[in-house]
C-alpha cells in the first residue's frame, strides 16, 4: 500500500513541509491537486520524480541512489555508512524534496524512483530472492574470483556463451546463487553480492566536492573594453541584419527557417561566420524584432522601430535577456555531422537549452576574475547537473553557451564583465550607455571617394549615408565607399543631386573632393532620363492636334488620359474599352496589336481561360450482367463478417458488464495491491483501445512501471504493456 | 578609453589618422606587419594579411609585439576575436623549417609532428619530399627549395627558411658617392633587404630604386644578374650603375636580343629569357652557368610566369625585387612572398613628395564631350569597339593641342594607347613618335634629344610605360591606355616624377570622353594614385579652349 503510506506521510507534513516541497518542486500545485490523495500520485510519479531528481547536484544524486538501492525501510546511518558521513547533511533536503519519507518504520523512496533513476542504480543488480552466505565469498576459487572482480562494479550483467555449459567459476557462483541466469546468455550478480565485494559502499567514488573551475585571469580593463566592443559590435549586427532584410527580404524555406543561400548571403554581408550571422538572427527573431509573415518572408516588425528609438542599455538588455530564457539552441545551425538545421526554423528547441545557459553564466560569476577553461567549467557544470534522461550536460551547449556570451557582450575575452554580472542580478545596465564610445556627428571625406566615420556614427547621419554609400569596413570606425551605383540608390530613394551634395558638405569636415561632386553630378543628369511604367492601352495619332483635342474631350474623362509625348496618349483602361468609348464620342479609333500591325475588322473574341465543360448528370445505364453479379457478391462477404463481429463484441459485452469501472487513481491502487498481497492472481481487466472501444482482457500483472502494467495476457500468451489510464476496471477472477 | 590614433577594423583593416600627433610613431610601429593600402589626405588605412604577418615573423617580430602594438595605439577597444586570429596565423609560421642538412643536404624539420604529418600528406607536396629521417624530420629534394616553400605558403603552414645562401663568386662592389649621397630611404631599403636575405623594396617611381639596387650590390659584393623589362632599361642600368658604383664599362654586360655578354654584372631582359627556340627556353641557362651571388628583378610586378618558375629553382642565391606598384592584376603576390621573397620596405609615396625626393605632382582630369556625330557613332559601335572609338574620339586631338601649345616651355610627353591614333597626334603636333617598330637606336636617339632639350615634346606608345628615364619631363598627357590598369597609370605618372632642377611641380593630364566607357576606366585606373593621396581635379574641356587651366 505504498502510495497509501506516501499520503499518510504528506497528510502529517506540517505547512513549512509543504512550502519546501512546492518551492522545489513548483510542478505538484500547477495546477493544484484536489486533495493529498492526488498530490501523493502526483508526486510520486515518474514525470514528477524525474524533475526533482534532475534540479540535484551530482553529491545529492549519489545518496539518493544509494537509498534507493537500500532494503526499505532504512536509516539515515545506514546510508552515511554505505556513503560517507557527509550524506547526513544532504538527507534533510532530500526528505525537504519529497524524494525520501519517513513511516514509523523507517526511511523509504517511492517505488517509482527507482524507474526514474535506472534500470541498475549505480550498477547493482536485483536484490537476491534467497539469503546468501557472503561469507562464502572469501572462499571463491579463482576462476570465480576473475568472474566477480569483472563485475561487481558493474554493469552486473554478464554474458556466458552457453548456460548449459558454463565455465568451472562461473558453475561454482551459479551453484552459491552468487549468480542468476537471467536467460540463456546472460548471468546477473544479485544486489547483496556486489555491496559485500564493494566493502558495503554503494559508489566507488563520492563526489561530494563540486570540482574547481580553472582558467586564466585576466586584466578586468581589458574585459571591460572588449565586452563593450562586443556589445557595440553585436547591437550593429543586429541592426544590419535587420536593416537588410528590410530591403530584401528573405524567403523562409516551405520547412520553415531560413535556407542555406540565404544564411551565405547574410554572412557575407555581416562578414562574420555562418554560425554567428545565425545567431544573431535568432536573437533579433527571440527579441521579436523580426518576424516571418504569412508568405513567408522574412522581415523587421514594427518592435524593430521601437527598439531602435531605445538607448544602448535597454536595446541590449531586450536582446540579452530573450536569449538568456529562450528554449531554442542556435548552436546546432551548421553543427559538422549533423542533418542541417535553419536557423529560424522549428528544429531548434532543446530541453537543456535554458538550463545550460542558467548553469554557465552561474560558473561564471562565480569565478568572475577568470576566464575558464572550457574543460574545468564543463566538469563543475556536470557535477551541479549531473542527471540525466538526455545523457548529461553536453559540451557543446557549454561551448556554444559561452561562444554567444562572448558576442553578446555579457562575457569580454571570456570572462564575465561588469554588465554581465549587473544583468544576472536584474540590474538596468545604465553604465552601458556612458562606457560606449560618444557616438561622432561627422565624417572624413577624401579623394579616394572613401568617406570615414571615425567613431560609431550617429543613427540619422548613419542612415542618411548609408542610403548613398556602400559600407567597405566596419569596426569602431565605419569606412564608406561612393559609386556611381551606390549614388544611384540614394538618388533612387527619392534625394536629389543637390541634396547629396549638401548633406555631404554639412557632414563632412574636410572639404568635398572634386571628382565626388562630379560623380554626383553626373550620375543625377543621367538618372530618370529614361522612364518605366505600367499602362493597361495607349492611344497614338500622327495628328497631334487631334491629340490636343481628346485630351480636351470632357467627355472622355472617364479614361483618365495622361499625355506622355506630343503624339500619344496612354490610358488606364482596356483597349477594347477605350475603343468604345471613343466610338460613343464619335472618333473613328483603330486597333494596333503589340508589333503595330493594324486589326482590320471588328475583333471576334475568345474566352482567356481554359475550356471546362460541365458535368453530366442524368439517367444511369442499366449495368451489365458482369457488374451486377460483382456486387451481389461483395455485399454478401461484407454481411457475413459483419454478423461474425458482432457476435464478439457481445461476449467481449457480457464479461465486461460484470467489471466494476474505476479511475486511473483507483486502479493503481488496486493493481498495486494486488500486486503486493496476491501476487499470483489472476485479473479480468477491460481495456481501452485506440478508438475507446473496450475489450476484455485475462491478465497475470507482473509489475508496475511509469504509468504502466506489465502483465501476461491469457489470450496470447504474450507479455504486453497495458497503460493504466486505459483500463477501465480490475476484477480478481 | 585611450585616444590613440588607430582605428581597429573587424575585418582587419587599420585605420590610422595621420593628423593624430602620434601617428608618425604609430606607423613606425605596425608597418612591420601590416600592409599599407591606401594612403589618401586624411586617414591612412592598412591591413592585416596572413602574408604581412608572416612577414613579420620572418622578421623576427612575434604576436606578442603586434597584439601589444595594436592595443597601445588603438582608440577604440579592439576586437578580442581579431587578436586571436593574429596570434593563430602567426603561430603557423615557422613550425615547419628548411635547413642544410650535413648529411641530407636540403630537409624540411619541425618540432610539430602534426604539421609535418599533414604537409606530407598533400598531394601537391609529396613529389617533392624524399626519405623520411625521422619522426620530425624528411629530406627535400635541394632543386624544389622554392616549389615547396610555395607549395607550404598555399597550405597556410609557409615554412621559415634557414637553409641560408650561397655566396656566389666574389667580386668588389662599392658605392661611389662623389657629388653625391645615397637617400637614408634608400638605405634603409638596402639594409632591411640586406638582412632579410631576399625580398621585394617598393619605393614610388623616380624615387631612385636603381641606387637601391646598387647599394645591394655593395652590400653582396659578388657577381650580379639583373633582369630588366627590356633594352632601354638596360642600357639605363648601365649608365647608372656606371656613375654611381665603382664597376667598370668592362665589369658590366648586356644580355638581350642583340647583345649576349656575360660579364661579373650581367644586365639581361625580361624579354630574352623567356625567348622560345624549337620549344624550350633557350636562355634560362644563364641563370645556371654562374654563379651568381645575386639576382635582382627590376619592376618585380611584371615578371613574367617562365621566370617565376625558374626563380623557383634558384632560392639559395639572394633575390632582391624592385617595384613602384606591387599591384598585380593577376593576383599573382603570393608568388612573389614565396619565390622572390616577402616585402622588406615599403613607404608612401606622399611621403617621399614630403622629402623632396619626388616632384610634386598635380593630376588633372580633361573631359571633353563627344559631338553629337561621334556619340551617335559610339552608341552603335560594336562592344568590343566601344573604348578604342571614344579613347582616340578627334576631339581628344584639339585638346592635347591646346595643352602642349599651353606648356610650350616644358618637356611634354604624350602617351597613349593606339597607335593610329599616335600618328595622327604625332603629325598635328609636328613632333617624332616612339612605338614597338621604332628602331633600338632611333628611340636611345630621340630619348637622348629629349633630355638635352633638343626635343621637347614626344609621342610615345606604351613601350615608354616604365624603366624609361626623363628626369626634365614635366607634363605628361594622357590620351588612352590599356583600359582600367591602375598599375599603368601609376607608371605613366612616374615618368615625370624626377625632381626637377628648378623644383618646379609636373602635372600630369588625363584626356577622358565624358559618358563614355572611356570615363569609366579612368575611374578605375586613378584608383592607385588616388589611394596614394594624388587628388585628381576634374576641368571642362571648354576651358581649355577659352584658356582657362
Amino acid at each position: 500500500m505504498e502510495i497509501r503510506s506516501y499520503a499518510d506521510y504528506l497528510r502529517a507534513l506540517d505547512d513549512a513541509a509543504f512550502i519546501a516541497i512546492f518551492s522545489y518542486r513548483p510542478d505538484l500545485i500547477t495546477p493544484v491537486p484536489p486533495d493529498i490523495a492526488s498530490l501523493a500520485v502526483r508526486a510520486s510519479s515518474a514525470p514528477s520524480l524525474a524533475r526533482a531528481v534532475e534540479a540535484l547536484n551530482k553529491w545529492q544524486l549519489q545518496v539518493l541512489e544509494a537509498c534507493a538501492v537500500m532494503n526499505e525501510p532504512f536509516t539515515e546511518k545506514e546510508i552515511a555508512s554505505v556513503t560517507e558521513k557527509s550524506a547526513l547533511f544532504v538527507l534533510p533536503g532530500l526528505i525537504e524534496r519529497g524524494l525520501i519519507y519517513q513511516d514509523k518504520d523507517g526511511l523509504r523512496v517511492p517505488s517509482t524512483l527507482r524507474e526514474v533513476l535506472g534500470n541498475e542504480i549505480a550498477g547493482l543488480g536485483p536484490a537476491s530472492l534467497g539469503t546468501l552466505k557472503l561469507k562464502k565469498l572469501e572462499e571463491a576459487p579463482d576462476a570465480a574470483k576473475k568472474v566477480l572482480d569483472a563485475m561487481f562494479w558493474g554493469p552486473p550483467r554478464g554474458a556466458i556463451s552457453d548456460l548449459k555449459k558454463p565455465s568451472a567459476g562461473v558453475q561454482w557462483l551459479l551453484d552459491e546463487k552468487f549468480l542468476i541466469a537471467f536467460n540463456q546468455q546472460t548471468v546477473v550478480m544479485p544486489r547483496e553480492v556486489a555491496l559485500y565485494l564493494r566493502g558495503n559502499k554503494v559508489h566507488r567514488q563520492l563526489e561530494y566536492v563540486q570540482p574547481s573551475v580553472t582558467g586564466t585571469a585576466r586584466d578586468l580593463r581589458n574585459v571591460q573594453l572588449a565586452a563593450i566592443s562586443n556589445i557595440t559590435t553585436f547591437l550593429r549586427w543586429t541592426e544590419e541584419v535587420l536593416n537588410f532584410w528590410a530591403q530584401e527580404p528573405a524567403t523562409a524555406l516551405r520547412s520553415g527557417g531560413l535556407g542555406v543561400r540565404e544564411l551565405k548571403e547574410l554572412s557575407a554581408h555581416l562578414g562574420v561566420d555562418e554560425t554567428c550571422a545565425a545567431f544573431v538572427a535568432e536573437v533579433s527573431y527571440l527579441a521579436g524584432l523580426l518576424t516571418i509573415d504569412p508568405d513567408d518572408k522574412i522581415l523587421p516588425t514594427h518592435q524593430f522601430d521601437i527598439w531602435l528609438t531605445q538607448s544602448v542599455s535597454v536595446r541590449w538588455q531586450s536582446l540579452a535577456s530573450a536569449w538568456y530564457i529562450s528554449s531554442r539552441m542556435s548552436g546546432l545551425v551548421g553543427k559538422e555531422g549533423q542533418k542541417n538545421v535553419a536557423p529560424l526554423g522549428p528544429e531548434l528547441d532543446r530541453s537543456m537549452a535554458a538550463a545550460t545557459r542558467r548553469l554557465v553564466l552561474q560558473l561564471l560569476n562565480e569565478n568572475s576574475a577568470i576566464a575558464p577553461d572550457l574543460d574545468s567549467l564543463h566538469q563543475s557544470a556536470q557535477w551541479l547537473a549531473p542527471s540525466k534522461r538526455s545523457g548529461g550536460l553536453q559540451l557543446d551547449y557549454v561551448t556554444w553557451t559561452l561562444r554567444e556570451a562572448e558576442w553578446l557582450g555579457i562575457t569580454g575575452q571570456g570572462v564575465i564583465s561588469a554588465y554581465g554580472i549587473d544583468f544576472l542580478q536584474g540590474g538596468d545596465n545604465e553604465s552601458i550607455n556612458s562606457d560606449l564610445p560618444q557616438p561622432v556627428d561627422h565624417i572624413l571625406i577624401q579623394s579616394d571617394n572613401t568617406a570615414i566615420a571615425p567613431g560609431p556614427l550617429e543613427h540619422e547621419v548613419a542612415q542618411d549615408l548609408a542610403l548613398i554609400a556602400d559600407v567597405e569596413s566596419r569596426g569602431g570606425a565605419t569606412v564608406y565607399r561612393f559609386s556611381e551605383s551606390s549614388i544611384r540608390r540614394g538618388l533612387d530613394h527619392g534625394r536629389t543631386g543637390e541634396e547629396i551634395t549638401k548633406f555631404l558638405a554639412k557632414t563632412s569636415k574636410t572639404p568635398m573632393p572634386q571628382p565626388l561632386e562630379y560623380l554626383i553630378v553626373d550620375v543625377a543628369k543621367k538618372h530618370g532620363k529614361l522612364r518605366v511604367g505600367n499602362t493597361a492601352s495607349f492611344i497614338r495619332c500622327e495628328d497631334s492636334a487631334l491629340i490636343t483635342q481628346i485630351m480636351g474631350d470632357k467627355r472622355l474623362e472617364i479614361l483618365g488620359l495622361r499625355k506622355i509625348a506630343p503624339e500619344v496618349l496612354i490610358c488606364g483602361h482596356d483597349a477594347a474599352e477605350a475603343m468604345n468609348v471613343l466610338r460613343s464620342c464619335g472618333y473613328l479609333p483603330a486597333a494596333e496589336d503589340s508589333r503595330g500591325l493594324l486589326l482590320s475588322g471588328p475583333r471576334i473574341q475568345r474566352a482567356q481561360s481554359k475550356a471546362r465543360p460541365p458535368r453530366i448528370i442524368g439517367e444511369i445505364d442499366r449495368p451489365d450482367e458482369i457488374h451486377i453479379q460483382g456486387a451481389l457478391r461483395a455485399l454478401r462477404t461484407g454481411e457475413k463478417s459483419s454478423r461474425k463481429q458482432s457476435t464478439m463484441r457481445n461476449i467481449a459485452t457480457e464479461a465486461l458488464g460484470s467489471l466494476p469501472r474505476t479511475t486511473a487513481n483507483e486502479t493503481l491502487e488496486l493493481l498495486s495491491d494486488y500486486l503486493q498481497n496476491q501476487p499470483s492472481t489472476s485479473l479480468s481487466i477491460g481495456y481501452a483501445d485506440n478508438n475507446g472501444l473496450v475489450s476484455h482482457r485475462i491478465i497475470d500483472p507482473l509489475k508496475l512501471a511509469a504509468g504502466s502494467l506489465v502483465a501476461r495476457d491469457h489470450a496470447t500468451g504474450e507479455v504486453q504493456t497495458f497503460r493504466i489510464a486505459r483500463i477501465t476496471g480490475v476484477a480478481a477472477l | 578609453m585611450s585616444d590613440g590614433p588607430l582605428i581597429v577594423q573587424s575585418d582587419k583593416t587599420l585605420l590610422l589618422d595621420v593628423d593624430h600627433i602620434l601617428s608618425t610613431e604609430c606607423r613606425r610601429a605596425i608597418a612591420p606587419f601590416a600592409e599599407l593600402e591606401r594612403s589618401p589626405e586624411h586617414i591612412h588605412t592598412y591591413r592585416l594579411t596572413n602574408l604581412g604577418l608572416w612577414n613579420a615573423r620572418a622578421a623576427g617580430h612575434d604576436a606578442e609585439l603586434v597584439i601589444d602594438t595594436l592595443i597601445k595605439y588603438s582608440r577604440y577597444a579592439v576586437p578580442h576575436s581579431l587578436l586571436v586570429d593574429v596570434a593563430e596565423t602567426m603561430s603557423r609560421y615557422g613550425r615547419l623549417r628548411l635547413e642544410a642538412d650535413p648529411v641530407h643536404g636540403l630537409i624540411l624539420a619541425t618540432t610539430d609532428v602534426g604539421v609535418l604529418e599533414e604537409v606530407i600528406r598533400a598531394k601537391k607536396i609529396a613529389p617533392l619530399l624524399g626519405i623520411r629521417i625521422d619522426n620530425e624530420t624528411i629530406a627535400v629534394h635541394p632543386s624544389q627549395r622554392g616549389q615547396i616553400k610555395q607549395s607550404l605558403l598555399r597550405l597556410g603552414w609557409p615554412a621559415e627558411d634557414f637553409a641560408g645562401y650561397v655566396d656566389g663568386q666574389a667580386h668588389e662592389i662599392a658605392l661611389k658617392q662623389d657629388g653625391w649621397k645615397i637617400r637614408q630611404y634608400q638605405e634603409h631599403a638596402a639594409e632591411g633587404f640586406w638582412h632579410g636575405g631576399s625580398g621585394v623594396v617598393v619605393l614610388p617611381c623616380g624615387a631612385g630604386k636603381t641606387i637601391v639596387g646598387a647599394a645591394a650590390m655593395a652590400h653582396a659584393k659578388a657577381t650580379t644578374l639583373i633582369l630588366v623589362t627590356n633594352t632601354i632599361a638596360a642600357r639605363q642600368w648601365r649608365s647608372e650603375l656606371l656613375k654611381r658604383t665603382t664597376l667598370n664599362d668592362d665589369e658590366i654586360g648586356e644580355y638581350s636580343g642583340s647583345k649576349k655578354e656575360i660579364r661579373p654584372v650581367t644586365i639581361a631582359t625580361y624579354q630574352v629569357m623567356t625567348k622560345k627556340k624549337n620549344g624550350v627556353y633557350a636562355h634560362l641557362d644563364l641563370f645556371d652557368t654562374h654563379d651568381w651571388g645575386l639576382i635582382i628583378y627590376d619592376e618585380v610586378h611584371l615578371l613574367p610566369a617562365p621566370i617565376f618558375r625558374f626563380t623557383a629553382d634558384i632560392q639559395s642565391r639572394r633575390r632582391l625585387g624592385l617595384t613602384a606598384t606591387l599591384v598585380r592584376e593577376d593576383g599573382m603576390e603570393g608568388e612573389v612572398f614565396s619565390l622572390i621573397g616577402p616585402k622588406r620596405f615599403d613607404v608612401p609615396w606622399k611621403e617621399i613628395e614630403a622629402q623632396g625626393y619626388i616632384a610634386p605632382a598635380e593630376c588633372i582630369e580633361v573631359r571633353v564631350n563627344l559631338t553629337e556625330a561621334e556619340r551617335l557613332a559610339y552608341a552603335t559601335a560594336e562592344p568590343e569597339e566601344r573604348y578604342r572609338y571614344c579613347a582616340t574620339t578627334r576631339t581628344k586631338r584639339n585638346v592635347v593641342e591646346e595643352i602642349v601649345a599651353h606648356h610650350a616651355n616644358e618637356q611634354i610627353l604624350v602617351i597613349g594607347q593606339y597607335l593610329d591614333q599616335l600618328d595622327d597626334l604625332s603629325e598635328t603636333l609636328g613632333v617624332p613618335v616612339i612605338k614597338g617598330e621604332t628602331s633600338q637606336k632611333e628611340r636611345e636617339r630621340l630619348f637622348a634629344a629629349f633630355r638635352t632639350g633638343e626635343i621637347t615634346c614626344l609621342v610615345v606608345s606604351k613601350v615608354a610605360n616604365f624603366s624609361v628615364d626623363l628626369p626634365e619631363a614635366t607634363i605628361a598627357i594622357q590620351v588612352s591606355g590599356a583600359f582600367g590598369s591602375r598599375q599603368e597609370e601609376a607608371q605613366r605618372l612616374g615618368r615625370i616624377l624626377r625632381p626637377k632642377a628648378d623644383g618646379r611641380g609636373a602635372i600630369f593630364y588625363s584626356v577622358v570622353s565624358r559618358d563614355t566607357i572611356d570615363q569609366d576606366f579612368a575611374q578605375n585606373r586613378q584608383r592607385f594614385l588616388a589611394e596614394q593621396g594624388y587628388s585628381y581635379r576634374i576641368i571642362d574641356a571648354d576651358d581649355i579652349f577659352q584658356g582657362k587651366f
